[in-house]
């Protein structure tokens, strides 16, 4: 199958949501899209990038992280935005 | 105003696949994909059976501006970024000093600036000479990847190992120091493995920020200036950064990332001799060498030198 070029941000939010605790190792309460990545979760910059492999495994989708800034991994939500906007096309 | 004469490097010949150094690193398989995948980190360079003496004498073997010059050095600098990279009582700056007929310099280690401490030393070395009127400082860096903390800067980056060796003036036409901004931060000074995450969430303003103010001082917009030499703790982080300052990606010279890893405070002489190799120095441009240092002696600096 090939990694989709289109996807729409709740699906990534939904995934988000499964995959924190893999990421963090832990249980992780309710998260929604205003859920603050770093200050209420703990992620760090580069345990937001793992979450980022996790869902290009998790939705077979490939995400071009050339352009991310600090805002983007504010929240839940400026995250799966960031994902659905940036996507890049199969190797 | 201090000047860097010649620049020397060495690279260990041994090249080991950051996988190869999962198990030791107690790195999960997702970690070693970050890290290759986002960090572009691919391998790092490691000769097992070579001491600390042998990678400094290995990178003052190519600095051919020494030759016949050994009486002029008045001070001979080791920049580390551990404060102790060697078992005691080894010495490995006295013993070059001894094998080169250096003894009459006077040779220390100059710590606490972390990783930034490579531009702390040429400081030093310039400040020195300045005093004295003349003469040259041997400004050495690179460290052996002998304790744990000298191996992984947690979820950033891979140590390697290598070293450098360059003669520094208190003044001369190349290459010129124009300005140096060091930003020391209390706040993180701490073992690596302290709080990643805190370090992190200020790591891309505070470069941010002392780039801008050694530009400032040495007057120079950054649209002038031709390259970034960059320390090589791992690619995304320079994409960020430059996305910040507004900086092209492409004149930040990130090639050594994936063939070296993180060499210590030697990152910014490799990438100089880098720069050197592949003509993309010209006399008169101006470049950046900045550094961010973790742990222990958590510092920011750049420098801003013309060619």
């Amino acid at each position: 199958m090939e990694p989709s070029l289109t996807i729409h941000k709740g699906t990534v939010v939904d995934s988000i949501r499964v995959l924190l605790p893999r990421v963090l190792r832990r249980d992780v309460p309710a998260a929604d899209e205003d859920t603050k990545l770093m200050e209420d979760l703990g992620l760090s910059s580069s345990t937001t990038l793992e979450l980022m492999l996790e869902l290009e495994e998790r939705l077979d989708i490939q995400i071009d992280v050339e352009d991310i800034d600090q805002d983007d991994f504010a929240t839940v939500g400026t995250l799966a935005e960031f994902v659905a906007s940036h996507l890049l096309p199969a190797e | 105003m201090t000047a860097l004469e010649a620049v020397a490097t060495y690279l260990p010949s041994g090249r080991v696949p950051i996988e190869d150094l999962a198990g030791q690193l107690e790195l999960t398989p997702m970690q070693v994909k970050l890290f290759r995948r986002y960090h572009r980190l691919a391998e790092v360079r490691r000769e097992p059976d070579g001491t600390l003496l042998d990678l400094l004498l290995a990178a003052v073997a190519n600095l051919d501006g020494l030759r016949g010059r050994e009486h002029e050095i008045r001070y001979v600098l080791h920049a580390r970024t551990f404060p102790v990279v060697v078992p005691y009582p080894v010495n490995p700056v006295h013993a070059l000093c001894r094998i080169l007929g250096l003894d009459h310099a006077v040779a220390f280690a100059v710590t606490h600036h972390a990783c930034a401490t490579g531009l702390l030393a040429l400081d030093v070395a310039g400040r020195l000479l300045a005093h004295d009127g003349d003469g040259l400082a041997l400004v050495l860096a690179g460290e052996k990847t002998f304790t744990r903390d000298a191996q992984l800067v947690p979820e950033t980056s891979v140590f390697g190992e290598g070293a450098s060796a360059c003669l520094v003036r208190h003044a001369g036409p190349r290459d010129r120091l124009l300005a140096y901004a060091a930003h020391v931060r209390g706040e993180f000074d701490d073992e690596l493995s302290g709080d990643p995450a805190a370090y992190q969430r200020e790591y891309h303003s505070s470069l941010a920020d002392v780039i801008l103010a050694a530009a400032g001082k040495a007057r120079t917009d950054l649209g002038d200036v031709r390259l970034i030499l960059p320390h090589n703790v791992n690619v995304v982080a320079w994409q960020r950064l430059c996305r910040r300052i507004g900086y092209p990606i492409g004149q930040v010279l990130l090639d050594n990332v994936p063939v070296a890893g993180h060499v210590f405070c030697a990152d910014a002489f490799l990438n100089y001799q880098t720069a050197r190799e592949r003509g993309l120095l010209h006399p008169g441009d101006r470049y950046v060498v900045a550094a961010a240092g973790a742990g222990r002696g958590a510092t920011f600096s750049a420098m801003v030198f013309e060619h």
